[in-house]
């Protein structure tokens, strides 16, 4: 079957919702792709918060935040690796987008005075995370699927995309497996709209829902588009000890601390300003830094203590995080402290887009985690990523918007051959009998890559983990499934996303073994220091011919002068 | 410890069962041990997952006569007899086919919606429900420049129905919807609730008189399992209970 649209957006999550309400407002006809249900997207897991300098709680001296405040952070959060121009257009959306979102219903905590309440978040120089107790994600992804809900707009959940159709050098469209129905979808488009998120999954210790694969990436890839920045992957310091399920920053936030076994505030030791509240990647090298001394507990993990707290403010402002250690760890925060270690949260890295999110390709755009346009550079603050997905999905749609009404309906048989090259495909991987199993391939995968390509990197094991990798593509070639099935076959789902991932893995190594320096999230113990004379620049990776070729791009800088980056 | 799992594909006369014995690991939930199942036995084996943290609402099913989110749910404690909920008996939860509960967990699909696979179930009566209660903010300022205000306190009652993750875990649990399809059920009306709840919005009861009809509000027989199978701790029978006596007043 084909169907036709005036824009396409894949995914579901908070990018795509928004991008889809203001294209649908603007009287274009869009469609949402999703491989689940857009409200079980992994931007309903997000916790503490969307930053934006409303203002609305005092800085230490009592001044008030502003944009340029925000704007400044997030560049020096990113070790400079940020473009500038993105980041200042990021932070001055950022009170605007809160706000529409309230207006849209969003239930966001507040002050006693009424205003929405903002806690003091890792790196920022003011209280400027704006958040709905713990569980920001899911009131505001609610919120969005409530207005796209209204709207009627047309989802097509459930379905796996498997190709973007390109027809002399524009996108026009993509093939997508209904897996319920066991059938595959031409859909045309004179836009499509990346919004997949990130590829946390390609690693064994990940915050990320287990549906963070990476496959938008991958279709971007394939299709031409480079990859920018994959080897800055963001570990977030406190995951849950066993499950690796966030426990946001907020936590810290808060007021809560980290101890070793000795009961220290080790944070003393390796940031005595900001201390808990340094930045992610400065706190996650501190404590896998005490687990190597011997100051973790049994089992490599940290105590993040809360009752500093008290009940009631665990109860008010962290209730999700409470019930999470109960249910998954047997730990009551008011009681206890809760354990916890360092785990993949978060791609900086992705689609190559420029300020406007277009990729490279004509008619193709990408926003939010899977993108990389880049407001995160080398390093994330928490709270920005929320704001990223809602001010990105917006203005990116504003451009589709501008450039879509001069753009012709493509044919449908373009569709048509496409359909035809993904139904052999699948056919093939579902036929082959190679006796290669995938789950192994993919535990080994998720083990190589948290172990060459965690938080510390040195270039003999990075070596050794690009050459298994290599291996495991090997393999994969040779992957049998037993579900011979073309209908609600999800092994075969798994194995489509395990194609993707061994690609984007060989992605993240090149990128991690190329750069020889030590910036944000990227920390080389062969490379300690920073080199801006020769790597202040983004890392771009394309696939071609079946070969990765590496590139570089100049940083956007502007307001702010790189510097030594101190908390 | 053996994990006992509900299947069934098209063209099946009648489910089966297949009975599969787990590593045991710490922590093991039952969501760990389907993708086992998956992995080491039978990779047909069909369920749905997101974020394996009780945050997404994607994994509800029927756990031991009882429905629940199989992230949530651990294997050890339920096989030491721990986390029995007592619910009012409905057909969803009858007795299918014998099982050891000290040595099996008994996984099956959620009842009152119809299996596509396995542990899948279609879920679009779920949404249509949700649909007709119009779960979305009228108020429509398109640029607006201040934030409205709102009061703490009234944010904390809010956030008791706010918290719901629609994952059907009350649809599947409440005894109503067994007997009557066309119910609105649980977690519709306590999303309705919630907008009624909602002090941005009016606070008259325009908003109730949406499922003021037969199949609404007025279907509950209060039998009280939603509030005691979710996940989340959201209360829907009290939201029910809340709306009914606010119109009963209202009409006097």
């Amino acid at each position: 079957m084909i169907t036709n649209h005036n824009v396409l957006i894949i995914g579901g999550g908070l990018t795509g919702l928004r991008a889809a309400i203001q294209l649908f407002d603007s009287s274009l006809d869009v469609a949402i792709i999703s491989k689940v249900h857009p409200l079980r997207s992994h931007s309903v897991a997000a916790q503490g918060g969307m930053n934006a300098s409303l203002g609305n709680v005092p800085g230490e001296d009592g001044s008030v935040d502003n944009w340029k405040n925000h704007a400044f952070d997030t560049v020096k959060g990113s070790d400079y690796l940020a473009d500038q121009d993105a980041v200042e257009k990021m932070c001055r959306e950022a009170p605007k987008t809160v706000i529409e979102l309230e207006h849209m219903g969003t239930v966001w905590s507040r002050l006693k005075n009424g205003k929405i309440a903002q806690r003091p978040f890792g790196g920022a120089g003011f209280p400027r995370t704006c958040y709905a107790a713990d569980r920001t994600g899911h009131n505001a992804l609610n919120t969005l699927f409530e207005q796209v809900n209204k709207r009627n707009i047309q989802i097509y959940s459930e379905f796996f995309v498997t190709s973007l159709i390109i027809d002399q050098g524009s996108c026009v469209g993509c093939t997508a497996l209904d897996y319920l129905q066991g059938e595959v979808h031409g859909l045309s488009a004179k836009a499509v709209l990346m919004a997949t998120g990130g590829f946390g999954r390609l690693f064994n210790k990940s915050t990320n829902a287990l549906i963070n694969t990476g496959d938008g990436q991958a279709l971007a890839l394939r299709a031409g588009v480079p990859l920018k920045d994959m080897e800055f992957v963001q570990f977030h310091p406190t995951t849950l000890y066993g499950t690796n399920i966030l426990i946001t920053e907020g936590a810290r936030g808060e007021g809560g601390i980290l101890l070793n076994q000795d009961g220290e505030r080790f944070m003393k030791k390796y940031a005595p300003n900001s201390l808990d509240l340094a930045p992610r990647d400065v706190v996650a090298r501190s404590i896998e830094e005490e687990v190597a001394q011997g100051q973790g507990f049994e089992g490599d993990y940290v105590h993040l203590d809360l009752r500093p707290l008290g009940a009631e403010r665990i109860n008010e402002r962290l209730p999700g995080i409470k019930q999470i250690s109960i249910d998954f760890s047997g730990v009551d925060p008011i009681n206890e402290s809760i354990p916890v270690q360092p785990g993949q949260h978060y791609s900086m890295g992705g689609i190559d887009v420029d300020i406007d999110g277009k990729t490279r390709i004509s008619g193709l755009y990408a926003a939010g985690e899977c993108s990389c346009v880049s407001v995160h550079g080398a390093n994330r603050l928490g709270g920005n990523s929320l704001l990223e997905t809602v001010v990105f999905g917006r203005l990116v749609a504003d451009q589709i918007i501008n450039n879509v009404n001069n753009i012709e309906s493509p044919p449908k048989k373009l569709a048509q051959a496409n359909i035809r090259k993904s139904e052999d495909h699948i056919k093939a991987l579902i036929d082959r009998e190679g006796g290669e199993n995938q789950f192994e391939i993919k535990e080994k995968l998720n083990n190589t890559m948290s172990t060459k390509f965690g938080i510390f990197r040195e270039k003999d094991t990075m070596l050794e983990g690009l050459n298994e990798i290599k291996k495991l593509q090997e393999k994969f070639s040779q992957v049998s499934i037993k579900n011979k099935d073309l209908k609600v076959n999800k092994a075969l789902i798994r194995l489509l996303e395990l194609e993707g991932m061994l690609l984007l893995a060989e992605v993240v190594a090149l990128g991690a073994i190329k750069r020889k320096e030590s910036r944000g999230s990227h920390t080389r113990t062969d490379y300690p220091e920073r080199d801006d004379t020769k790597f202040l620049k983004h890392t771009l990776v394309t696939w071609e011919d079946e070969n990765m070729q590496v590139s570089y791009l100049p940083v956007k800088l502007g307001m702010f002068e790189p510097k030594e980056r101190v908390y | 410890m053996k994990l006992k799992v509900y299947r069934y594909q098209d063209g099946m006369e009648s489910p089966r069962y297949d009975s599969f014995e787990l590593e045991s690991r710490p922590g093991l939930t039952v969501l760990g041990a389907l993708f086992q199942f998956q992995e080491q036995f039978d990779d047909s084996l069909s369920f749905n997952y997101s974020c394996r943290g009780a945050v997404c609402g994607t994994c509800g099913m029927l756990i031991n006569k009882v429905p629940r989110l199989a992230c949530r749910t651990q294997l050890k404690p339920l096989l030491r007899g721990e986390l029995k909920v007592s619910l009012f008996s409905y057909p969803g939860i009858m007795e299918t086919i014998p099982w050891d509960p000290a040595k099996e967990v008994l996984v099956e699909p959620l009842p009152h919606l119809p299996v596509i696979k396995d542990l899948i179930v279609d879920m679009d009566k779920f949404f249509e429900y949700y649909r007709f209660v119009e779960p979305v903010f009228r108020t429509s300022d398109l640029n607006p420049e201040k934030e409205r205000l709102m009061n703490p306190e009234d944010v904390k009652q809010l956030e008791e129905y706010t918290n719901c993750i629609l994952c059907a875990v009350c649809f599947g649990g409440c005894p109503v919807v067994g007997q009557n399809p066309k119910y609105l059920g649980p977690a519709a009306l306590a999303k309705l609730y919630r907008f009624h709840l909602d002090p941005r919005e009016t606070t008259d009861t325009s908003r109730l008189e949406i499922a003021d009809i037969k199949n609404g509000w007025w279907a509950c027989d209060s039998y009280g399992n939603c509030r005691k199978v979710c996940p989340k701790g959201v209360p829907p029978i009290n939201a029910i209970e809340n709306a009914a006596n606010e119109l009963k007043s209202k009409k006097k």
